[in-house]
């Protein structure tokens, strides 16, 4: 019995050393998996809940934020042109539903033009019977007091309305070109963003 | 086992102060070969090495990405020539991600016979010129209001060629603007705002006159 086990132990030592090989591979490549979704890395600045990497866009941009950028092949904003917030929640922390009722209301920082567009989880646009995908700033309708309502939903709606296609989770861009909002690195430094809220609910 | 019961202990051993507990399950766990022991090492390795897969992926993934910015763009132009992008669309779009609301060329450029001249109109709204290198990272842009001419021109070369630049020659320090490129390859794309759908046609026709050709 002991003579046995003797024999099997480095046959057992040889599968433990490829076991903990793998797993090492398998932890390795899932770190770098979820850090570069969804996101480009730690650099972030959160302002309600929009997110925005300003490095990202520099020739400091972290490892991270360029594995991201190589990864999904696009080109990022450079900081001197302007910045991309992105949204995917509501002020509650709720995920934006293409199928209700939203709405964004407030004050959108100074900016000497801004774009807004609607996009699917990941980033794409959504297709639907409406050319439309955003708004620049010289299309809206703004309020008396120089706030902005925009409402967005599968169903028309009375003054600014952007269609969401009914897409069952949808992303908001808000990019803002010449900006003074150039180097912030903390939430705090971050402008007030127009607030996210979801109305009604089919 | 060894201790001599004191005198004053009951002859049933109830006082546990010289009876050995018996180990817990986890100690016991522990110590036979069955246990947990022979993992801690295993996972440890297990763990600095994952640490370490994950510090190399992330470093080496922008060399490695086939379907990074570069690789679209060479893949709808040539090198050294400014090309008008498609407008993006739910099912298409050469680049992920761009703002659907501007009209954008691009040029990935080569540095390595020479120094390239670019050219980009400024339109009624918004127009910016940005640089990346052949990794994406973004290193220069200027927009229509810090250019404040009525087109745009840069000259782009790598470190060697603006050190062979004549200096206190009066033509490149008053006139020209001097963009150098960390990397002898790169993208250049020239952006303009599209203000309302109903512009996007003017807007297209000025962006397809921005250029990018070698410099004599």
């Amino acid at each position: 019995m002991a003579g046995s086990f003797q024999r099997t132990l480095p046959t057992l030592r040889a599968l433990l050393l490829i076991l903990t090989l793998l797993l090492g591979a398998a932890i390795g490549l899932a770190l770098t998996w979820t850090t570069t979704m969804g996101g480009y890395g730690p650099g972030v600045v959160q302002a309600g809940p929009w997110r925005v990497w300003p490095k990202a866009g520099t020739e400091e941009a972290d490892p991270y934020a360029r594995a991201a950028l190589a990864r999904t092949g696009e080109l990022p904003l450079e900081l001197a042109d302007g910045l991309a917030f992105i949204a995917t929640v509501d002020d509650a922390g709720r995920a934006l539903d293409g199928r209700c009722e939203l709405r964004l209301t407030g004050a959108i920082p100074q900016a000497r033009y801004w774009t807004l567009t609607v996009t699917d989880a990941d980033g794409g646009l959504i297709e639907h019977s409406s050319e439309r995908n955003g708004f620049t700033s010289a299309e809206v309708v703004w309020n008396r007091d120089g706030t902005l309502d925009v409402a967005l939903g599968p169903r028309a709606r009375a003054g600014n309305w952007l269609p969401t296609g009914g897409a069952a989770r949808i992303g908001l861009t808000l990019r803002l070109y010449d900006t003074p909002f150039g180097l912030a690195a903390r939430d705090s430094d971050a402008p007030v963003m127009p607030r996210l809220i979801t109305e009604r609910c089919p | 086992m060894s201790t001599t019961p004191s005198p004053t202990t009951p002859p049933h051993g109830t006082s546990s102060r010289f009876i050995p507990r018996p180990p817990t399950l986890l100690k016991r766990l522990a110590d036979s070969w069955l246990g947990l022991r022979w993992l801690i090492m295993p996972v440890l390795v297990a763990l600095v090495l994952g640490a370490l897969v994950h510090l190399v992926t992330v470093l080496i993934l922008p060399f490695y990405a086939e379907q990074d910015g570069y690789a679209r763009l060479a893949a709808v132009g040539e090198p050294n020539e400014m090309v008008l992008l498609d407008d993006p669309s739910a099912k298409s779009g050469v680049l992920p991600r761009m703002d659907p609301a501007f009209v954008t060329a691009a040029c990935v450029y080569d540095l390595s016979e020479g120094p390239l001249k670019v050219r980009a109109p400024v339109t009624d709204d918004y127009a910016s010129i940005s640089f990346f290198t052949r990794h994406g990272v973004p290193f220069y842009a200027i927009n229509d209001r810090t250019a404040g001419r009525d087109m745009v021109e840069l000259d782009l070369m790598n470190a060697k060629q603006k050190a062979g630049l004549p200096e206190n020659d009066e033509v490149t320090a008053a006139d020209q603007l001097v963009v150098e490129s960390p990397t002898d390859q790169g993208i250049v794309l020239v952006r303009a705002l599209v203000r309302e759908p109903g512009a996007r046609e003017q807007v297209r026709t000025l962006v397809e006159t921005a250029m990018c050709a070698p410099s004599l």
